[in-house]
């Protein structure tokens, strides 16, 4: 794993500002409790526990939202945050799925964290993070509420991303002036991360564009044990036990974490030397013990010559993206932004 | 020397992104806060340690965590502070938990078949199982629709109700017309067609026939018909009922004379499944009265008297001992404390489900029918008040923003009772219940109007300002609530925790919220709103204190 000599693993501590750190510690020893040993998940206690908030037409800090089912089958909620326009401040029913008419207008499709068993696409802490998105990138942010482990096992998360994709691209009322098409660009932290890839991969063979990928922490792993997995394992709120869990909830049933959607560059992986696959950005935190993977990750997308930028920040953690309360943060929205406007 | 990184701890002076009413003091770490969590910047370490603490306990505890997970009950995970505490108090984990509230507690029949299972496992496969077929549903019926003339019916809504605010009734006229003429080439059996189909009645009745507003409202008996099949087709009565009983059956605990009185009898539906739960509980069953409070009959029968009849006999049954009272008053503010004859030895249960907004006026300076209310409620000094109100804003003065809010609102309710399936005739009958509702908010204006629905937020500065502090519904009234729904509705109707309260809603809107209220003692009386949300730090020890 990259240098790790002046971190004092043993303080996490004095890493993160104390309200990250009681904010992210909560979440730890709360999903703590919903695990179960045989695999299930308490669920009621899981959705208690979140904290959610409305949809809002009304605009707050610039951006409003709303909730929308894309698919009946599936109950598939989407909930879509748009910038509020200065000629319509307070939008009624009529202007949501007006064409927005900009020249260029970015559409990201996010896929919210929690290892595929925990949130929502209103759960608070991913409202927030959307919202300052819309205004960080002046993008359209479509969050969706993908079907998650133990009940919902792969693919369906990655079926519900695809579902997410096509709609967005059909949306006529999304569409850029400039070519009249849907810029679609695919982002999520954690477990989204880990759909990013994989719905980029389903898109490849269809025709739909999809203009980038934003990998924040993504989640991969494999069956070996590598050296930022043993030497981080419990020192910075997450350990080998809880991510061993999370992937058995989530891989089908009898399946080990060399499954290529655990470990897309392993030995069960995929090539993608031959495919036409989106530029992607991807945010490796040095705190994170499965850095490694995503370290591996993002080299196998190079070798396979694809576009890709990394961005390892050392001192970060899981989760810093949640609360703008440290330079991490501002650093890695500032790289979205430009990751997302360079295409204008 | 500083355990904890000291860069960005100052909470910025970013403004509020929720949408609450309630103004958070200056205190309150504002980046927590926007993600849902309620914690003073002065206690952040206070509340880091006792995670710490809270972290040794779990590590070092010999039990499996996720079994006492699903036992303890757990109340209000937004107030961080108190949450690790009763987390910690609740979970001395090597022994049995002194809380006393079982998760399984029996209902009868009418409210449920079987006894909650013991594990999780079963509402986990279940919620896995395929969701019922099911046609047009979205979180707002006018989005992400495909026929042009859905979006028209709308963009005229819109415009007739901009006209009727602005007293255009000539304009508001013609576009009724134009409506009428839409809408028959859209299927209103279902969607944006049933909905718009009530507003355009709705408003056609304010614009063309107001001298007949009154008399859509029904006689008091068509209204008890009709609720019962509200009640029947639609889990949202049966949500209000079980949460408050649970909650007054945990405020009854230890009190051998009890009182319970409602707001609004209807036919009593509400209280079979508390008689039969007093009947079961551990000690036996207390004396219960329960006074009635209800329109007065036209005819001569005494239809409050019968209703009580019936619950006496179902009573006698079961070996509770039981007193009826009636109370017959044409509205909320014509009943007087005296009527009701509380005991002062006796625990009171005041019992409100989707009443108390219709003391409000649209002017918030005229509170004095309510303010007069909650201080004789006060004065009742009541174990607890159970409050369930519809979780809309439907008492703004502007009629457009009244009227968009209620469109946004009504379609959900309209599409979550698609979505139960319930038969014809019945399903058309709980509609026209809705329907009358709509008539009410969108039709009449003073004294007329008594649909005045406001958010939770709003009733609980006005609860808090009049002396009320929260008793918070927890885990367990969750839990039991959750899978109330997956017996009795269909996919996508959500209960989610707030606060200490619980919401029932359709996806991710929220349609209907119920709370429990205690007294708070006096000195204390014209406290803030949020100091309401501190003063019950320790949920579940709180309760257990309280009894005489």
């Amino acid at each position: 794993m990259a240098d790790s000599d002046e971190v004092n693993l043993s303080e996490s501590k004095t890493v993160v500002p104390l309200n990250t750190w009681v904010l992210i510690s909560n979440f730890k020893l709360s999903y703590n409790l919903l695990r179960r040993p045989d695999g299930t998940f308490n669920r009621h206690l899981a959705e208690f526990l979140d904290r959610k908030v409305p949809a809002n037409v009304r605009p707050v800090d610039g951006v409003f939202s709303f909730d929308v089912i894309i698919d009946q089958g599936t109950s598939l909620l989407t909930r879509i945050y748009q910038p509020a326009s200065a000629e319509v401040p307070q939008p009624n029913i009529l202007d949501l799925e007006k064409p927005v008419g900009n020249e260029v207008l970015p559409v990201i499709i996010f896929f919210h964290g929690g290892s595929f068993a925990h949130s929502s696409s209103n759960s608070g802490i991913y409202d927030i993070l959307c919202r300052r998105l819309v205004n960080i990138c002046k993008a359209v942010v479509v969050s969706v509420n993908y079907r998650r482990a133990p009940e919902h096992r792969f693919p369906c998360a990655y079926d519900d991303g695809w579902t997410a994709l096509q709609w967005v691209n059909c949306r006529s009322w999304l569409k850029s002036r400039k070519d009249s098409k849907v810029h679609i660009y695919l982002a999520g932290d954690s477990s989204g991360g880990n759909i990013v890839h994989n719905v980029a991969l389903r898109a490849v063979e269809s025709g739909i564009d999809v203009m980038g990928n934003i990998l924040l922490n993504p989640m991969f792993g494999g069956q070996d044990r590598t050296d930022s997995e043993k030497l981080l394992d419990g020192k910075y709120f997450v350990t080998i036990q809880d991510r061993d869990w999370y992937w058995r909830a989530f891989l089908p049933e009898g399946e080990d974490r060399d499954h290529p959607a655990c470990n897309p560059f392993g030995p069960r992986g995929k090539s993608l030397e031959d495919i036409k696959f989106p530029k992607s950005l991807v945010v490796v935190a040095g705190l994170d013990l499965v850095q490694d993977w995503q370290l591996a990750y993002a080299e196998g997308l190079e070798k396979a010559g694809k576009d890709v930028k990394l961005l390892f920040l050392k001192k970060a953690t899981i989760g810093f993206y949640l609360l703008p309360n440290n330079d991490h943060f501002y650093t890695v929205m500032d790289e979205i932004s430009n990751f997302v406007s360079s295409d204008c | 020397m500083e355990p904890y990184g000291n860069s960005g701890c100052v909470s910025s002076s970013a403004s509020s992104s929720s949408s609450s009413s309630i103004t958070k003091p200056p205190e309150m770490d504002n980046h927590l806060a926007e993600a849902g969590y309620k914690v003073r910047s002065s206690d952040l370490r206070h509340v880091a340690q006792r995670l710490e603490h809270l972290e040794n306990v779990m590590v070092n505890s010999p039990n499996d965590l996720s079994q006492f997970a699903s036992d303890a009950v757990l109340y209000n995970p937004a107030d961080l502070a108190s949450w690790v505490d009763s987390l910690l108090s609740a979970s001395d984990f090597s022994t049995q938990l002194p809380i006393s509230i079982p998760s399984d507690l029996d209902y009868p029949d009418a409210i449920m078949d079987q006894t909650a299972p013991p594990n999780d496992a079963w509402t986990d496969h279940h919620s896995a199982a395929a969701p019922p077929q099911h046609h047009h549903h979205q979180i707002t019926a006018f989005t992400a629709m495909e026929e042009d003339s859905g979006i028209r019916l709308v963009q005229l809504l819109v415009t007739c109700a901009e006209s009727v605010q602005r007293g255009d009734l000539a304009l508001a006229g013609s576009l009724i017309e134009n409506m009428q003429a839409l809408l028959t080439r859209v299927n209103t059996g279902c969607g944006i067609g049933k909905v718009a189909g009530c507003f355009i009645d709705a408003l056609s009745r304010r614009v063309f026939t107001p001298q007949s507003v009154g008399s859509a409202a029904g006689s008091a008996h068509e209204n008890e018909l009709l609720y019962h099949y509200f009640y029947e087709a639609c889990p949202y009565l049966k949500f209000a009922h079980f949460t408050a009983n649970q909650a007054i059956l945990e405020a009854f605990q230890g009190h051998d004379c009890v009182h319970v009185i409602d707001f609004n009898l209807m036919h009593g539906l509400q209280w079979p499944a508390l008689i039969q739960a007093l009947a079961l509980r551990p000690g036996g069953p207390p004396l219960l009265r329960l006074t009635g409070i209800g329109p007065p009959s036209p005819d001569g029968r005494d239809s409050l008297r019968e209703i009580g009849l019936r619950l006496a006999d179902l009573a006698r049954s079961v070996n509770v001992r039981f007193a009826f009272r009636g109370v017959a008053a044409s509205r909320l503010e014509d009943v007087k404390p005296w009527m009701l004859q509380v005991s002062p030895k006796e625990a009171v249960a005041v019992n409100s489900i989707m009443q108390l907004h219709r003391l409000l006026g649209s002017d918030s300076n005229r509170s004095a029918p309510m303010e007069m209310m909650l201080g004789w409620i006060r004065n009742l000094n009541p174990k607890i008040v159970t409050v369930v109100e519809q979780e809309a804003d439907h008492n703004k003065a502007g009629f457009l923003e009244r009227f968009t809010e209620a469109l946004y609102y009504y379609s959900n309710m309209f599409d979550s009772l698609d979505a139960c399936a319930a038969l014809q005739p019945d399903k058309a009958l709980a509609e026209m219940y809705i329907q009358r509702e709509i008539c009410n908010v969108v039709c009449c204006e003073g004294s007329a109007r008594v649909e005045r629905h406001e958010p939770l937020a709003k009733w609980r500065t006005r609860l808090g300002q009049a002396g009320f502090r929260p008793l918070h519904l927890g885990s367990n009234a969750f839990k039991q609530a959750s899978m109330l729904l997956t017996l009795f509705s269909a996919e996508g109707y959500r209960v989610e925790e707030n606060e200490g309260c619980l919401t029932l809603g359709w996806h991710s809107r929220p349609l209907i919220a119920a709370s429990a209220w205690q007294v708070m003692p006096s000195p204390e009386a014209t406290a803030t709103a949020t100091a309401t949300a501190t003063n019950n730090p320790l949920g579940i020890i709180n309760r257990n204190a309280n009894h005489v």
